[in-house]
């Protein structure tokens, strides 16, 4: 019997029983298309925060107060990073630059139109000092002294989907930010920003969509009191940078946090790589689930078509045949459950992507990571999927290969 | 179905024209196109030993339309079972066209299942998902034969059974009689040595049946098929070549009608 004729008698012992079958793909289909939907939000996320931080400096290190622990969130312990504090730092040696920050979020007013957006409050002439390759839009100019200017990433300043840009260089701006004060109730603190410069986009995510104003309107609008969030220290060359962490944390000890974008990314790595063999397992049980499904209905299909099996070795089936006819059975579930699989995964994806986007910066702006698909890791949940659904249709098709076609004549 | 395993069984003839049978006699092949010789068949069952065939010995010359009748239990589906190869006897032999069919492995009985032997079944046993045309031609695939000429075959045998019209239906939604001529299609397709006929009218009504029978007849007497059919029916039977009787797995009576 030829392959074609095999592929054709499969096909219609599959079309007769259309809902079994098409349950029994749904099976597969949930089990790769899980797969691809949670390879494709890990890898997108490892790629976007591999992005974020290539775009910053290698010598920098991050400052903040108090060293929060996996269960010390009080932060009890944290120092009040103030001026005094500051000059201590500038003290230390192999330290090319401090910078202090203040950090908060804000809603943005332009011509009618609202948005939020993170604020970064600092020196704006040190920006570059974190993020060397920051380009500015031809016309920006560098305010550092003047209160009531404002420097806007490119996310802010042409938001994704809009068809006019939300505000060009020289117009106002208002800012609008919140604050509880002692009592406990919510003080709304409004300003006006002329937009003194506009970054072209960083790659770096957080910035795009940050406001960048000086210390001391950062001070103002956002109710710091003089206490700053965090501290951007330069160490002189790259390689000082574990000398300077070190330096901090024996001067500071746990009041403060000092860590570097290489530890940051080595810990998300870490992270990144258990997600992975997490999401790998999970995805793998799926299929599996997948494949009990397949040995089921073609179990079944084995017992209901015992009878057709014995008058098809009554006729002459070759054991080899009746074999072929069922593993091409499974392996048709597997091949439609793959493919559709891989689609709505995909699609999948891009949907949950959106559905599940990520708040930066601390109540700041949503972002939006995009799942990224590599070719070659979906041709291997293809391929697994297929071979599961293969060894699943074995032991139903050696079943029906091995039945004596007397026996399977006279079952009912 | 592989070119070698048909030449074994087309040379396998060729060499046993003529041998010598268990009883020493010279047994010219040509004119026969089945020998049984020494059948028996014992079961061992919860009940005990069960003969179901003891030293059952015969033979059916080309051409010749012979009926296996006897009550139930006598041991008429056994028999047929054994020629056709669904099962192996304790003991005896069996020749199709001169082949011993139990010196040969599993693959080379389902291929002489497949080119030397047609079944027709009481239940009529089609494939229901499929067409008529494709339910004839089913037999002819399997053997290999290309798909226009098992489509021209099953064409002339579905006219010649006068139910061409039927070929893009399904089984399912045919008569009785009608399903059974497709039956007996589908066991020409290969042109066999044998056509084993298990109850063909057993589950139509008189006049259906005697439809079926007449065609089985006129397949006998026009075509010079060699039939061997199972049935409970004694008029039907008596309209045969020849009648074998079982009775207790042995045979009672062999009349030529």
């Amino acid at each position: 019997m030829n392959p074609k004729d095999i592929f054709l008698l499969s096909f219609e012992a599959l079309v007769d029983r259309k809902v079994r079958t098409l349950l029994t793909i749904l099976m597969v289909v949930l089990g790769s298309s899980l797969v691809v939907i949670l390879n494709g939000l890990s890898a997108g996320q490892a790629a976007f925060l591999e992005k974020q931080f290539n775009t910053l400096a290698a010598n920098v290190i991050f400052v903040s107060s108090g060293q929060r622990g996996f269960r010390d969130t009080s932060a009890s312990n944290a120092l009040i990073i103030n001026t005094v504090v500051i000059g201590k730092m500038k003290s230390l040696p192999l330290i090319s630059d401090v910078i202090p920050e203040y950090t908060g979020s804000v809603s943005l007013d332009s011509q009618g139109n609202t948005q939020r957006a993170s604020v970064t409050s600092l020196d704006p002439t040190k920006l570059t000092v974190e993020l060397p390759n920051l380009e500015y839009v031809d016309g920006s100019t560098v305010k550092p002294n003047d209160r009531s200017s404002a420097i806007l990433g490119d996310t802010i300043v042409n938001p994704p989907g809009a068809a006019n840009a939300f505000v060009t260089l020289g117009q106002t701006i208002k800012a609008t930010a919140t604050y509880a004060d002692a009592s406990g109730k919510t003080i709304t603190v409004t300003k006006n920003f002329v937009v003194s410069g506009i970054l072209k986009p960083s790659g770096n995510t957080m910035v795009d969509r940050s406001v960048i104003i000086n210390l001391d309107a950062g001070n103002e609008l956002l109710h710091k009191l003089n206490k700053y969030d965090a501290v951007i220290v330069a160490a002189t060359t790259p390689d000082d940078v574990d000398t300077v962490q070190q330096e901090l944390t024996s001067q500071f000890g746990k009041t403060l946090g000092a860590t570097t974008p290489k530890a940051i990314m080595a810990v998300r790595q870490q992270a990144a790589s258990g997600n992975a063999a997490f999401i790998l397992m999970v995805g793998i049980i799926a299929l599996v689930v997948g494949a009990v499904g397949i040995v089921t209905t073609l179990y079944n299909s084995v017992t209901e078509r015992i009878r057709e099996i014995g008058t098809m070795k009554a006729i002459g089936a070759q054991n080899t045949t009746i074999l072929a006819l069922f593993l091409v059975e499974a392996g048709l579930i597997g091949v439609l459950g793959a493919s559709l699989g891989l689609i709505i995964g995909i699609g999948g994806g891009y949907i949950m992507s959106i559905v599940t986007t990520t708040t930066i910066g601390g109540g700041g702006p949503s972002v939006h990571i995009p799942p990224i698909f590599v070719p070659m890791d979906l041709l291997k949940v293809w391929m697994l999927s297929l071979t599961l659904s293969v060894i699943a249709g074995m032991y139903p098709a050696w079943k029906a290969s091995k039945l004596s076609p007397m026996v399977a004549l006279r079952r009912e | 179905m592989n070119s070698k395993k048909g030449s074994i069984l087309k040379n396998m003839t060729k060499d046993l024209v003529v041998e010598k049978n268990t009883q020493n006699e010279i047994v010219d092949n040509r004119s026969f196109a089945l020998r049984v010789e020494n059948l028996s068949k014992i079961y061992d069952s919860a009940a005990g030993r069960v003969v179901a065939l003891d030293n059952v010995s015969f033979s059916i010359k080309k051409g010749e339309f012979v009926s296996v009748v006897g009550p139930s239990g006598s041991g008429k589906s056994t028999v047929l079972n054994m020629v056709g190869a669904l099962d192996r006897p304790t003991s005896g032999k069996i020749y199709i066209d001169g082949i011993d069919i139990f010196s040969l492995n599993d693959s080379e009985i389902a291929t002489l299942r497949n080119r030397r032997i047609g079944f027709i079944f009481q239940s009529f046993n089609l494939i229901n998902r499929t067409s008529v045309h494709k339910n004839v031609k089913l037999p002819g695939i399997i053997a290999g034969m290309s798909s226009d000429d098992a489509n021209l075959r099953a064409m002339k045998i579905l006219e010649a059974l006068d139910i061409a019209d039927k070929k893009n239906q399904k089984p399912i939604n045919l008569s009785g009689g009608q399903q059974q001529r497709v039956a007996i299609a589908r066991s020409l397709i290969n042109n066999p040595s044998i056509i084993l006929a298990d109850e063909p009218t057993g589950n139509l009504d008189t006049k259906t049946g005697e439809d079926v029978f007449d065609m089985l007849k006129m397949l006998s007497h026009k075509f010079k098929r060699t039939i061997i059919m199972v049935t409970h029916n004694p008029e039907l039977a008596e309209s045969t070549d020849r009648s074998i009787l079982l009775r207790d797995g042995r045979i009672e009576k062999d009349v030529f009608n």
